[in-house]
């Protein structure tokens, strides 16, 4: 009797075939997860290549990535198993129901043969269940119980089958929708009683089971990223403090260590960090300090060669020619030496993290016209300055003596690296005060920008472009910025030139 | 004034090393200076001793007695503006030297023609303001043209800059003076001069002035602008 048409085991995406596709569109879930269910391995290669590029950047992100991940992946095969198991268990149900029906039908049936009874008065006496039709073959003709379903609706095979003598049953089309047909042969020859049952109320519950599947389904991925982010909030937190720890070192913060106090998950983690730490940051030290202590010994000999140069230049006139180029050598070298000695002591000290920052609170405006005046003074060509209106009285709060360095050392920059200052604006941008200083020269490539910064950074290419400079000016302006809360880009000037950008918080009237 | 220009002020140069006190003697000498030298701090206070200066030129780093020491000996009996000389315009020595009475600071390597340019802005200054008229401040009273001030009818024993830092203030008594324009008036620097000579003038003039010096009522603190004598 189990010799089904439809062989046992058959995959389970045949079971859902007859399942109409849940609203929104799309195949069901159930059925795609089946799919990859059954080719593990390559499937979840192909997945996770396609989600590279989704990747989330951060651990939090990344962990709460992959419990989401874990967590759907154990929805589906879940959801896949319920289905598998309930759709079968549904289908063996409803076989097994129309088989009794049709066998005791069939048995009436040819008891009624037997008696004489006429084949359409007897198919009208059998008890049906509601939407199934009766058909019988006796004696080479057809009867049926209903006006649409007939011979023609069973399938030659089944036909024959049948008539030839065993029982079958199989999955048609007729009157449109999806009907299981089963025949039972009679004892008589070339007689057989055949039932065709409607699938309709089991393809609601397939449909209904496969909605609420899919939504499951649907709702552990939202569900578990927030359950993801809240749960590895605590679990990451060591990693946290460690992550910003070392970002702060990188970013010059030396002296940043990690307190492992009430984690004791972060202790061996800390202890090692904070070793590595101290043995960097004391090494740090001690080369600034080096630098340090030569320039400062060079300072001396340095004011003593300066004067002396000086004073040989009040006796010019008693020079010959050569006497004088020789001077006049002199004096641009020991005056080129004594900036880089002054600079190098600078960032050296910077890098020995001497924390005298005097900071007060001054007008920006006033502050860098003072600049630009002096400047002006010693300039061959006078470069204008542009206070917005709404600038005019912005206060900062900076170190005086080292913000007259970055602009003097900005407006240096343009004239000997960029063809001449051209022009220097104050401006406000939300609550940033912005100094601009534009230069007249090519400007400076995108990728060459973050390393203008860099110390000993020279113009394109190994030519140095220029002898003047100490080649430290730029990454002093850097320096003093960050001690001063502030920052400095470089942008593409409107008239072509490079423009540097200067930007401090303001410390807004009370 | 224009008599002043033509008597050569005199400056003495205390410095160990000799071959900056050649150079630097030579420089200002060039510059129209009187100038004396001395190489150590024992040799300049005996120098001081002998005569007077328009200006002493005090390295802060000199073997024996040193500068800041040397420095305090001389305020002890004189108002001569000092200009102290260091290594590191951000280093402590600034602060602690202006506490022992120096006036000002250059930093090293420094140019012989901006020193002279600040000794000279030093001298000039010191020699009065020309007002014939006195200024009270409560209980205190400034003669401008003898560079005398009294309080409660005793004379206070000011230094020619602490002097000149009170006088500034007096005559525009109600306004807040800033720091930069006290630089300018008081030391003739622009605008950038370094606004802790300023801080730590008013201290030292708020220890011989005020009954209270951590809560003072002569010269007040108008926070983030500058100074102050109230009208």
């Amino acid at each position: 009797m189990s010799s089904t048409v439809r062989p046992p085991g058959a995959p389970p995406a045949a079971v859902s075939a007859p399942v109409a596709p849940p609203p929104g569109g799309g195949a069901p879930v159930p059925a795609r997860a089946a799919r990859a269910a059954a080719r593990p391995a390559r499937g979840a290669h192909r997945v996770r290549r396609r989600l590279r590029g989704l990747r989330p950047h951060t651990l939090r992100g990344r962990a709460t990535f992959a419990f989401t991940a874990v967590m759907l992946a154990l929805t589906t095969v879940l959801v896949t198993g319920v289905w598998v198991t309930v759709s079968q268990y549904l289908l063996v149900q409803r076989e097994r129901a129309t088989l009794v029906q049709t066998t005791a039908n069939a048995a009436q049936v040819e008891r009624g043969l037997a008696g004489g009874v006429a084949p359409a008065q007897l198919l009208s006496q059998l008890a049906r269940e509601t939407g199934s039709t009766s058909l019988l073959l006796y004696g080479g003709e057809w009867s049926t119980t209903s006006l649409r379903i007939g011979r023609d609706d069973l399938p030659a095979e089944l036909r024959e089958r049948v008539v030839d003598g065993g029982p079958a049953r199989q999955r048609i089309t007729a009157d449109g929708s999806t009907m299981l047909a089963v025949g039972v042969p009679l004892p008589q020859p070339g007689t057989a009683y055949f039932e065709i049952y409607s699938l309709e109320e089991l393809d609601s519950t397939y449909r209904v089971l496969g909605i609420v599947l899919t939504a499951a389904a649907l709702t552990v991925v939202p569900v578990s990223v927030l359950a993801g982010w809240w749960v590895t909030r605590p679990a990451l937190r060591p990693l946290d403090r460690l992550a910003g720890a070392a970002a702060a070192i990188a970013d010059g913060a030396l002296a940043t260590r990690i307190d492992p106090r009430g984690d004791p998950s972060l202790e061996p983690l800390a202890t090692s960090f904070n070793r590595t730490a101290d043995t960097l940051e004391e090494r740090l030290r001690s080369d600034a300090r080096f630098a340090a202590d030569v320039s400062h010994e060079l300072r001396t000999p340095l004011t003593t060669m300066v004067n002396a140069a000086a004073l040989v230049d009040g006796y010019r006139d008693a020079l010959p020619p050569d006497g004088r180029e020789s001077l006049d050598l002199l004096r641009s070298e020991v005056e080129a030496f004594e900036r880089l000695v002054a600079d190098l002591l600078e960032i050296s000290r910077a890098d020995a993290g001497s924390t005298d920052v005097a900071l007060e609170e001054v007008c920006l405006a006033d502050l860098v016209r003072a600049s630009l005046a002096r400047r002006n003074l010693a300039a061959t060509s006078p470069a204008d300055l542009d206070v917005a209106p709404a600038a005019e009285d912005l206060r900062v709060r900076i170190d005086k003596r080292r913000l007259e360095r970055v602009i003097a050392n900005l407006m240096d920059n343009a004239d000997k690296h960029g063809d001449g200052l051209v022009r220097v604006s104050v401006d406000r941008l939300r609550e940033h005060a912005r100094v601009v200083v534009d230069d007249a020269g090519p400007g400076i490539p995108v990728q060459e920008r973050s390393r203008v910064f860099e110390r000993f950074a020279r113009g394109s290419g190994s030519i140095r472009v220029s002898s003047e400079g100490s080649g430290l000016g730029l990454s002093l302006v850097q320096r003093h910025l960050q001690l001063m809360h502030g920052e400095v880009a470089v942008e593409d000037s409107p008239q072509g030139g490079a423009r540097f950008v200067v930007r401090l918080l303001v410390v807004e009237a009370d | 004034m224009g008599t002043l220009l033509d008597v050569p002020q005199s400056v003495l140069i205390i410095e160990d090393d000799v071959r900056i006190r050649r150079i630097v003697a030579m420089a200002l000498r060039s510059e129209g200076l009187d100038v004396q030298e001395a190489g150590s701090g024992e040799e300049g206070l005996e120098r001081l001793g002998e005569r007077r200066f328009d200006v002493i030129l005090l390295d802060l780093m000199l073997p024996g007695v040193d500068g800041f020491e040397v420095c305090r000996r001389i305020r002890r009996t004189s108002d001569t503006p000092v200009i102290m000389v260091t290594a590191r315009a951000d280093s402590h020595d600034v602060v602690a030297g202006l506490e022992a009475g120096a006036d000002d600071y250059v930093t090293k390597p420094f140019v012989a023609k901006e020193l002279s340019a600040r000794i000279r802005a030093l001298v000039r200054r010191s020699r009065g303001t020309g007002l014939r008229q006195r200024i009270t401040v409560g209980d205190i009273e400034i003669a401008p043209e003898e560079g005398t001030v009294t309080r409660g009818g005793e004379a206070v024993e000011l230094t020619r800059t602490e002097f000149k830092l009170l006088t500034e203030l007096a005559l525009e008594s109600g306004r807040v003076l800033s720091r930069e324009e006290l630089l300018e008036r008081v030391w003739g620097y622009d605008y950038f001069g370094d606004s802790r000579l300023v801080d730590v003038h008013v201290r030292r003039l708020r220890k011989k002035v005020e009954a209270d010096p951590s809560n003072p009522t002569v010269v007040t603190t108008v926070r983030g602008m500058g100074y102050r004598i109230p009208a």
